[in-house]
């Protein structure tokens, strides 16, 4: 484990370097801060990726799938929370990843190695493959997104709604992810480079083996089997929240005929980018409360994580049966002061930070330019809550 | 533990060998019997010009006589060719050894830590299938391969190819099975009815995704689009099924582009994936591509006919499992015609009470059947056509029998 005090401290003097914003490092204008680094992000890549590939949603395909999801509306199928998500803007679903792989093409530069990649081709300093990565990437990642979304019947119950609505909203939800990923499929293909094919379908294996284990946390709530270390936690989201990104970036720089060494750092960028991110959303709740918001998070959220790794199997499974009700819920506000009472937390903020400042490193290695910039910006505002 | 399907059809009349069926057909023809033997028992025969006059004689003969005397005469000779100078042409046989192996070497694609993960994805891979599409791109590779002037010997990345299409197929059914809902699955349980759907979602993706991988090993990009296409044939012809078409004519069309983009595509585009690895001919290319097609479309549409009939007399009750899933497949299509009662049925998806039951008494009463299996031969026949423009081999010839032995199967 690394030293609590290094990295707080080290975070803090990256926030008063010049150049970078120099907001303290828990501030609560998080979320405009972000909203602000990524739309500057987005004029220098050329234009917004707050849409995927126009051409798979318009689809006769996808046309017939929202149309028939219609007759999900008032049930409880998950598909139509991954639905809804799309059309209304929410953190979660600013393509980050597309964009993060536009602005490391970017910031590498015109290729030396590559004779059929022209310098006239690239718009707004991006080879067309590279620009197709991206699209595929986010595709990849909705796949997943609605794949999640499938449930089991057998686990189905009456409050659920009629079993009919689950089984057609698994019928959607299978469909529409696999339409997706066929899509990135032969995206992959025509982007001409079996390296690359490797790579990212990998990075789908890996997704599969990350949501695997979520799944398998998710089941398990009474606390009455051993919790999960820091290593493992991060092994573990590194395949369900990192791969994917850090695989593509990669990509992008064999696309363009980058060395070995772009590569290497391109995939560390993505890497600790997806952790920091990850644990600055799992952290939120833990956060300064905001007035009016219902509170819940997830048993499997970092904190949590940590906090009963800490406390250890006994003393988590009675802190679990202290903070349910007598209707047996969960009375999420007494678990919080729980896990904020211990060192769960700050362990998470920590290693969000450790995150951020290897992302950093990463991209500052490459030359100096707009688009390192962003990058710099996005992996430093993972950092602010 | 039952064996591949084609081994069920010996149907044999003692004695009986092709050379005796042709001298039947053609007295039957009012014709002498005017060649040797060897025509058809001879595995590796170098086309002298009599043979080749011959072997398109008896094509058009084969193709201008009605089906209905082809069907069972074939069906009682169609697995044996007892010349003891010659290779035998049983596809199974032949395909033999490439396939030992080939479930075994898929697992090991299968490269995941977690136990239970992994055990879901082999779950299908015990041999049990009938491995026909790796037994079809093994065959036509090694045709290929000759007709090449190569030795008949597999080239690593057509091997690769066999295992791949399996994969590929394994994981889409594995994904259908959530899809219709199913519990049985070559007399096991499906994986989501054992594991949940969840779980089963997973395992087919996790086996996409080794195929992928697989397939960018090979290193050769064209191979790499030729058979991503087919993912995302699948997937379409998966999205065709939602929906129905009013108009009858459309009808049909729209099954038969169904089918192929569900099954044919699979098998057309790994026999030109194979084809590409040894030629650069772009019209031997087409015709590993047509032969893969006509033969899947035939495969498809005797598995069509066989949820009408298979049931029946085993059962007295029918299958109809597409029925019940409320799909219109070739005997319904056709049995339209003479029982107009079924467009109303076909458009509602035979979801009313009795529906069901009722098409499947249509069909039987109508020559839906006959009509699809004559569709069937009439693409089987292309598949021959095609195939037979390559060079002679023990392979070319197993193929030409494979399509006989679709047309014949009874599950």
């Amino acid at each position: 484990m690394f030293s609590p005090c290094w990295s707080r401290l080290s975070c803090v003097a990256l926030s008063s370097r010049g150049g970078l914003r120099t907001l303290s490092l828990f501030s609560s204008s998080g979320s405009s801060n972000w909203s602000k680094v990524v739309s500057d992000a987005e004029k220098i890549v050329g234009y917004p990726t707050s849409f995927m590939s126009l051409r798979c949603l318009l689809s006769d395909e996808l046309s017939n799938v929202a149309m028939h999801l219609r007759k999900l509306v008032g049930t409880q199928h998950p598909l139509l929370n991954t639905a809804r998500g799309f059309v209304y803007d929410s953190k979660n679903n600013l393509q980050m990843r597309g964009l993060v792989v536009l602005l490391l093409s970017k910031a590498a530069g015109p290729s030396h190695a590559a004779s059929d990649l022209l310098a006239q081709d690239m718009v707004s300093g991006i080879y067309p493959s590279q620009r197709n990565l991206a699209e595929i990437t986010e595709l990849i990642h909705t796949a997943f997104l609605v794949h999640r979304g499938i449930v089991n019947l057998k686990e189905w119950t009456d409050s659920d709604g009629p079993l009919k609505d689950m089984q057609f909203g698994n019928k959607m939800a299978v469909l529409s992810g696999d339409f997706l990923l066929a899509n990135a499929c032969t995206g992959l293909a025509q982007l001409n480079n079996t390296k690359v094919v490797e790579l990212i379908s990998s990075a789908i294996g890996d997704l599969v083996q990350g949501v695997y284990y979520e799944n398998s946390h998710n089941t398990e709530e009474n606390g009455l089997t051993d919790g999960i270390d820091v290593a493992a936690w991060e092994e573990q989201t590194f395949l369900s929240h990192g791969a994917l990104l850090a695989k593509s970036c990669q990509a992008a720089m064999e696309l363009a005929k980058h060395d070995k060494e772009s590569q290497r750092l391109a995939y560390k960028y993505g890497k600790h980018l997806s952790l920091g991110h990850k644990l600055n959303s799992d952290l939120q709740p833990f956060m300064k409360s905001r007035v009016g918001e219902p509170l819940s998070f997830s048993l499997s959220a970092a904190p949590v994580v940590f906090h009963r790794q800490i406390m250890g199997r006994e003393t988590w499974h009675h802190q679990l049966q202290q903070a349910k009700t007598l209707r047996n819920q969960l009375d999420y506000s007494k678990l919080l002061a729980a896990v904020k009472s211990e060192k769960g937390v700050s362990t998470a903020m920590d290693l969000c930070c450790y995150h951020g400042n290897k992302a950093l490193e990463a991209i500052q290695a490459f030359p100096s330019s707009e688009a390192r910039s962003a990058l710099e910006n996005i992996a430093s505002a993972v950092t602010k809550f | 533990m039952a064996g591949p399907w084609w081994r069920k059809c010996p149907r044999l009349t003692t004695g009986c060998t092709a050379t005796n069926i042709l001298e039947n057909l053609w007295h039957l023809k009012g014709r002498p019997v005017s060649f040797s033997a060897s025509l058809l028992s001879r595995a590796s025969c170098i086309p002298t010009p009599e043979t080749r006059f011959q072997h398109k004689y008896l094509h058009i003969f084969l193709s201008r006589h009605q089906s209905r005397l082809l069907l069972p005469t074939l069906q009682s000779c169609c697995c044996r060719a007892t010349h003891s100078d010659t290779k035998p042409k049983d596809p199974f046989t032949l395909a033999q050894k490439d396939l030992t192996s080939l479930y075994d070497d898929i697992k090991k694609e299968l490269f995941v830590s977690k136990v239970e993960l992994k055990s879901l994805c082999e779950y299908y891979f015990d041999g049990k299938g009938k491995a026909i599409r790796p037994m079809i791109v093994v065959l036509m590779a090694r045709a290929l391969n000759i007709h090449s002037n190569r030795a008949g010997d597999l080239l690593p990345g057509q091997r690769a190819i066999a295992m791949i299409s399996e994969m590929i197929h394994t994981a889409s059914l594995v994904h259908d099975d959530v899809i219709d809902g199913s519990d049985k699955r070559r007399g096991k349980r499906t994986i989501n009815e054992v594991w949940g759907e969840k779980k089963a979602i997973l395992a087919g993706d996790f086996i996409l995704s080794a195929a992928s991988m697989a397939l960018a090993r090979i290193g050769n990009i064209t191979v790499v689009k030729v058979l991503s296409q087919v993912i995302e044939d699948l997937v379409r012809g998966e999205f065709m099924q939602l929906g129905s078409k009013e108009n009858e004519n459309e009808r049909f069309k729209h099954y038969l582009e169904k089918t192929f983009k569900k099954t044919a595509s699979l098998i057309a585009n790994s026999c030109k994936a194979v084809s590409i690895l040894v030629n650069s001919d772009p019209e031997v290319h087409e015709i590993a591509y047509q032969y893969g097609k006509n033969v899947g479309i035939a495969f498809q549409l005797v598995d069509d006919v066989l949820d009408f009939t298979s049931g029946a007399s085993q059962l007295g009750k029918p299958t109809a499992a597409d029925l019940k899933l409320g799909l219109a497949t070739g005997p319904v299509l056709f049995a339209c015609q003479q029982f107009p009662e079924l467009h109303a049925m076909i458009m509602r998806r035979f979801a009313s009470k009795g529906d069901v039951d009722r098409a499947w008494q249509y069909v039987l009463q109508s020559n839906g059947v006959q009509q699809t299996n004559y569709l069937a031969q009439h693409y089987c026949k292309e598949a021959i056509r095609q195939i037979s423009r390559l060079r002679p081999s023990p392979e070319r010839d197993a193929l030409i029998r494979l399509t006989e032995m679709v047309l014949t199967r009874d599950k």
